[in-house]
């Protein structure tokens, strides 16, 4: 049977019938609407109380002089600790350690932990070993991490990576207690810590990768390096990207690990922005002037992740 | 093993050697934690050696054990867990699911929360919970830890609600359910992996935060993380006591972190993964 097919577009709708049925379709999301707000509120109120209300008034202590060893004499200085800290040798430096600290933490991690998921996809049989391993470090919790490493592995002579060291001949050393090595050490510590994470994010991701791809270019003899240049790592580029990101935020906020380590010492050498602010607040009880200090961590964050986000919706 | 792999002992030594790296300061951690003060502190470190349980005693029946401490983290964790939950899920759904007005904006909002440095928050909460008198209590900590847990679940329980097929609550709308029966009765059920998935991971991050329970905590509510301190001092470190009470201390989150093996690259993500409000 030849039925000519009738096809209906929206044109041939008139416009009164159009208009009613856009209301009649209002109407009906109407509940919907309601019901999903009466769902988030709950959300978003615990969020504005417990998260923006403090930020603001992080702000506003920020333009305080506050001491905590003089309670009371609070008062309102403007842009005096901005100013104080823009002349505070201690805080570029803590500024600087605090670039130095995640782009070496994320980088190693990255190359590491891809270096290794290369590798693990090598041998399938053995892999719930490398993914039991991996989970240990990550389920840690930080000042514990920081702890055991300040004690069973760096101390001189009784830790053992420094007794290792010292059998393989090349001496003792004070690892946390001068400041090249203590800055080392707590990247090290970091990067022992989370680079698992990574490994199984991109093992997930090379896993996840077609293998007639590969198949194609091993009959055109392409070599195991030409492979990952043009093949792998273009295709895992987004989770490299995703990975990075996370990294990034993580390595901005740390604090528990290298508190624990080192407590920023020795003298202000691993002090990362949060180490610096916690001990300007904490310590020297000067709150005002650790609000001020936060108040640019927490700038820089936003700038950050701000920009890996413009990163990552343009790929 | 494949056979090109064995053929190439560097990549076996390779394999061995990080292998090693990840797990020997925690399987270190476990040996000091069987060794007396005097095996401790031998050199060379010693492998064998006569274990001995006392470390565990002390740390668990002698006078600074750690009971009230894992009391105290339980309370707090199990609290944030539970508040977290009830306030994510439905949030989560809303977002994943339902028109919503401004519903991109306020994931964005949801989704910056997470960003927020954790020491811009340790002095305005300081502040603020002296002038309530909630400092030291359970309620000031479980406060402040909605303010990493909650973004954190609402964006990784998203991703698990978009991925729940539609029709069964289609059908039961249809059979004239109300919207909050077809969640209760339908998407929940079938939701229940993710928000096991969602407990866990909000469980371990609330159990091993360390930053807020120093500063917030005191005497009355002191988290098993503040109380590894009790082994330290300027003096002296009593290694296998702090070894055992870590371990012990770690033993519940390294348990939940191989029950969700499957999940933690998921669970560790959230919110990084998926954009912000899809439909």
């Amino acid at each position: 049977m030849a039925v000519a097919r009738q096809t209906l577009s929206i044109a041939d709708i008139p416009a009164v019938q159009l208009a009613a049925a856009r209301r009649r379709l209002a109407q009906a999301e109407r509940p919907e609407r309601r019901f999903a707000l009466t769902l988030v509120s709950p959300a978003v109120l615990v969020l504005v109380v417990t998260t923006t209300f403090p930020l603001l008034y992080l702000l506003s202590q920020s333009l305080q002089d506050i001491n905590l060893a003089m309670p009371g004499m609070d008062h309102y200085v403007g842009f005096e600790n901005y100013r104080r800290m823009a002349g505070d040798s201690r805080f570029w430096a803590a500024l600087g350690f605090t670039g130095v600290y995640t782009v070496t933490t994320v980088a190693l991690q990255l190359v590491i932990g891809l270096g290794m998921a290369l590798l693990i996809l090598q041998i399938p049989r053995a892999q719930w070993a490398f993914r039991i391993a991996a989970i240990l470090p990550i389920v840690l919790a930080p000042v514990v991490a920081g702890l055991f490493w300040r004690t069973l592995m760096l101390t001189p002579d009784f830790g053992i990576v420094d007794y290792a060291l010292r059998a393989a001949g090349l001496g003792s050393r004070n690892w946390l207690g001068e400041p090249g090595l203590a800055r080392i050490s707590v990247i090290v510590i970091h990067t022992w810590q989370w680079t698992p994470f990574v490994f199984l994010y991109l093992l997930a991701a090379l896993a996840a990768l077609p293998s007639d791809l590969y198949e194609a270019a091993r009959i055109d003899r392409a070599s195991a390096w030409r492979r990952f240049i043009h093949i792998t790592l273009p295709l895992i580029r987004p989770a490299i990207v995703v990975v990075a990101i996370l990294r990034i935020t993580i390595a901005l906020s740390a604090f528990a690990a290298i508190y624990a380590a080192t407590g920023g010492g020795p003298g202000t050498a691993t002090e990362i922005v949060n180490l610096y602010s916690y001990r300007v607040a904490f310590a020297e009880l000067s709150l005002g002037y650790g609000a001020a200090a936060a108040v640019v961590l927490l700038v820089l964050t936003l700038v950050v992740a701000g920009l890996l986000f413009r990163i990552r919706r343009a790929q | 093993m494949s056979r090109r792999f064995l053929r190439n002992p560097i990549l076996v030594a390779l394999g061995v050697v990080l292998l090693a790296v990840w797990t020997v300061p925690i399987l270190w951690g476990l040996l000091t934690s069987f060794k007396n003060e005097k095996e401790v502190l031998a050199y060379p470190p010693r492998v064998l050696f006569t274990p001995t349980l006392d470390n565990y005693r002390e740390v668990l029946f002698g006078p600074t054990n750690i009971v009230p401490n894992l009391t105290t983290s339980l309370i707090v964790a199990l609290g944030t867990t539970l508040l977290t939950v009830a306030i994510a899920v439905p949030a989560a759904y809303a977002f994943a699911r339902l028109r919503l007005r401004g519903k991109r904006a306020l994931g964005f909002y949801v989704l910056a929360t997470q960003l927020v440095p954790p020491i811009g928050l340790i002095i305005p909460y300081f502040l603020i919970l002296n002038r309530i008198g909630w400092m030291d209590s359970y309620r000031g900590l479980i406060l402040i830890y909605l303010t990493f847990s909650l973004p954190f679940a609402i964006w990784l329980l998203v991703s698990y609600f978009e991925d729940i097929p539609r029709e069964m609550e289609e059908a039961a709308l249809l059979d004239r359910a109300s919207r909050l029966q077809a969640l209760w009765h339908v998407v929940l059920p079938q939701a229940r992996g993710a928000i096991a998935v969602a407990v866990i991971f909000v469980f371990l991050n609330a159990w091993n935060e360390f930053l807020f329970a120093v500063v917030l905590g005191g005497a009355r509510v002191k988290t098993v993380t503040v109380s590894m301190y009790n082994y330290i001092n300027t003096e002296q470190t009593q290694w296998a006591q702090l070894a055992a009470a870590a371990l012990i201390a770690m033993l519940p989150v390294i348990v939940l972190g191989l029950a969700a093996q499957k999940h933690i690259v998921h669970g560790l993500t959230a919110g990084a993964v998926k954009g912000v409000g899809r439909r």
